[in-house]
């Protein structure tokens, strides 16, 4: 059964909605015009306007001439040096802390409650706190400047988040599983592969994504334990930004900006339902 | 084979001691069960056999060998869980067979035995199903048979039943109790419901409090109880406690329907040594009913009842004796004309008495 006043009323809640999602849409919308255009149009001012000659021009050059402080190679071997950081991060602390988030769950042990208090309290240590000491730490491992520094850097930082969501996902697994297994003869891992793994794809999903945007996004570790070819994409960005060389290239920034941005992009948009699935799978029924 | 001693296990969770030193032996093929109100520790020991708590002290042997500190996967046991515990993402075929999977059978053998189960518990159409898709009945087999797969020394049942409905939870008893019949094996089965622990036993360890109240058969429980709290809880309707004064010798006095009777207990002589000015009487309500002229035995007394429920094959009448709430067991002929001044006629041959301090047996 509807009535009008219902239907009035979504018409209401919808037109709210697309006014949200366009407003959110707008900067977007902009940075892909404006990368489009060539920089004569740009001077003109019409910022919302559509190119009138789209280009690539601004994109061929961001990707692979554009200048970042005194190389002119684009951000193109910027992308591969983030490419080579997250992956490694991402895949080492996605597995470190499925396993920690599987022990901490369903292992109890004598301070096992404290050691993920512990480690929950890692999510919330600002980076700036720890720059120093990282510092050092990686100096003496002689692994300042590097992409396995900065990996390392990044595993540490990470695993205490992708602990926290194992742990937390895990937990509502019922533990007479374990018992059960146990029983049969299974052991530690083979618990955890055979019982545990085949439900995990949500929790997966979800740290992989949270792991994959956090590493990608980094600015303040990149520009602190990067050396000169270790830089990753983000910091490259902001030199790129920065080096001006005569009149500024707002089609070419805007160009590099979405490039930078798009792994991530991709990812939420290959992945996104099942992060949001994730998110909200609770009970693992039997 | 399957032999089971527990000899003086404690089991302590911080300061909080949850199992007193527990003395039970089992025999080879025995069906025991250990019954308890919740809290009484029953679940804690039987994952104590199964080796998934640790053992405060005292030990655990199995055919005379010591396992109190084997893991559970070298204690021969197998377990079936409340809530089945089947795998969610393996189908029914690889729930069975895991077990010997871990243990590297091969997979003719495997699937040899999954066969086999399958049949024996009448799940042969279900093994290329995923847990999710059965019902509560199915899943209950599936568990089960996981449990046989492995064809162990012992078997441990922790509350099998408990989430079945009625019907089926009878029906689900049966076949337990057929399938124990059949295979000989030992099992140690936990439950609240005495009815299951009733129907099931060859013995029963009643619990409480973490200590072992009595241990016995069925019959010896029911009949025999070691004190208030057993006599209590095994029975449905339950055992009537009416608190009553003593006289010399040991006889007890009680009012019944305005009349106060003198009743000669088998336990007398007891209730005389024990010197106490009153006791608490037990008495099951199937002792208390309508006047049955073949029992020659039986006193005759008349009293007065509130309330009528009837159940089928008997009806049972709620009335007062000392002022204390009571309950008979009529037929249902005389239940329907039951109320005021009814006739009745007790047999106090099983009538039991216990201390009024601690609720021990006077015998």
């Amino acid at each position: 059964m509807t009535n009008s006043s219902f239907t009035w009323q979504r018409g209401l809640i919808y037109t709210i909605l697309l006014a949200f999602a366009a407003l959110y849409l707008v900067p977007l919308y902009v940075m892909l015009t404006t990368s489009l255009k060539d920089i004569e149009e740009i001077r003109q001012g019409n910022l919302l306007a559509l190119p009138d000659n789209p280009t690539l021009y601004a994109w061929t050059k961001a990707w692979s001439s554009a200048c970042t402080g005194s190389e002119c190679e684009g951000l193109a071997p910027f992308f591969w040096n983030s490419v080579r950081i997250v992956v490694p991060a991402v895949v080492i602390s996605t597995i470190v802390g499925a396993l920690n988030g599987y022990a901490l769950a369903k292992w109890r042990f004598r301070g096992s409650e404290m050691l993920f208090g512990a480690l929950l309290f890692g999510c919330f240590i600002p980076f700036q706190v720890i720059l120093l000491p990282m510092a050092r730490l990686l100096a003496t491992l002689g692994l300042a400047n590097t992409v396995t520094g900065l990996v390392l850097v990044h595993v540490i930082y990470g695993v205490a988040f992708t602990t926290l969501f194992f742990r937390n996902f895990y937990v509502s697994v019922p533990t007479e599983l374990v018992k059960a297994a146990q029983l049969d003869g299974a052991g530690f891992f083979a618990i955890f592969r055979h019982i545990f793994l085949p439900i995990s794809l949500p929790i997966f999903t979800v740290t992989l994504i949270w792991q994959f945007t956090q590493i990608w996004n980094d600015f303040l570790f990149g520009v602190v334990y990067s050396g000169p070819g270790t830089q990753p994409i983000t910091v490259a960005l902001n030199n790129l930004v920065n080096t001006s060389m005569g009149g500024k290239e707002y089609n070419v920034d805007m160009a590099a900006a979405i490039i930078a941005a798009l792994p991530t992009l991709v990812i939420y948009v290959l992945a996104g339902k099942y992060f949001v699935r994730g998110l909200t799978a609770g009970a693992v029924k039997g | 084979m399957g032999s089971l001693s527990i000899n003086q296990v404690t089991k302590s969770f911080g300061d909080t001691e949850v199992l007193k030193g527990i003395n039970i032996d089992v025999q080879n093929g025995e069906f025991i069960i250990l019954v308890g109100p919740s809290g009484c520790g029953k679940s804690t020991l039987m994952n104590m056999i199964a080796g998934l708590e640790s053992v405060t002290s005292g030990t655990l042997e199995m055919d005379g060998r010591d396992v109190t500190h084997v893991s559970p996967k070298d204690r021969d046991i197998a377990m079936v869980f409340q809530s089945y515990a089947l795998y969610p993402t393996m189908n029914v075929a690889r729930n069975i067979s895991f077990g010997l999977e871990m243990r590297g059978v091969d997979k003719a053998e495997r699937e040899r035995v999954v066969a086999d189960v399958a049949a024996l518990l009448q799940i042969d159409h279900l093994l290329d199903r995923k847990p999710s898709q059965l019902s509560g009945g199915q899943r209950q087999r599936v568990a089960m048979g996981r449990a046989l797969a492995r064809s162990p020394e012992v078997f441990l049942f922790d509350e099998p039943l408990s989430n079945l409905d009625a019907k089926l939870r009878v029906e689900m008893r049966t076949e337990i109790k057929k399938l124990h019949k059949r295979l000989g094996t030992t099992i140690v089965y936990v439950t609240h419901d005495q009815i299951e622990a009733m129907t099931l036993a060859d013995r029963i360890a009643v619990m409480k409090d973490g200590i072992l109240q009595q241990l016995g058969t069925p019959a010896e429980i029911y009949d025999d109880p070691a004190n208030q709290f057993v006599a209590g809880f095994m029975g449905s309707p339950p055992m009537n406690f009416i608190r009553v004064d003593t006289c010399d010798g040991g006889d007890i006095e009680v009012e019944i329907g305005g009349q106060t009777h003198r009743l000669t207990l088998p336990c007398s002589p007891g209730i005389a040594a024990s010197n106490q000015r009153e006791v608490i009487l037990g008495i099951r309500p199937e002792m208390i009913t309508q006047p049955k002229p073949e029992n020659t035995q039986g006193i005759a007394a008349s009293m007065d009842f509130d309330v009528i429920e009837p159940m089928g094959a008997d009806t049972m009448a709620i009335g007062e004796w000392n002022g204390q709430t009571l309950m008979a067991r009529l037929s249902p002929e005389a239940g329907q004309c039951a109320g005021a001044n009814t006739a009745i006629q007790l047999d106090i041959s099983k009538c039991v008495a216990f201390d009024t301090a601690n609720g021990d047996r006077i015998r």
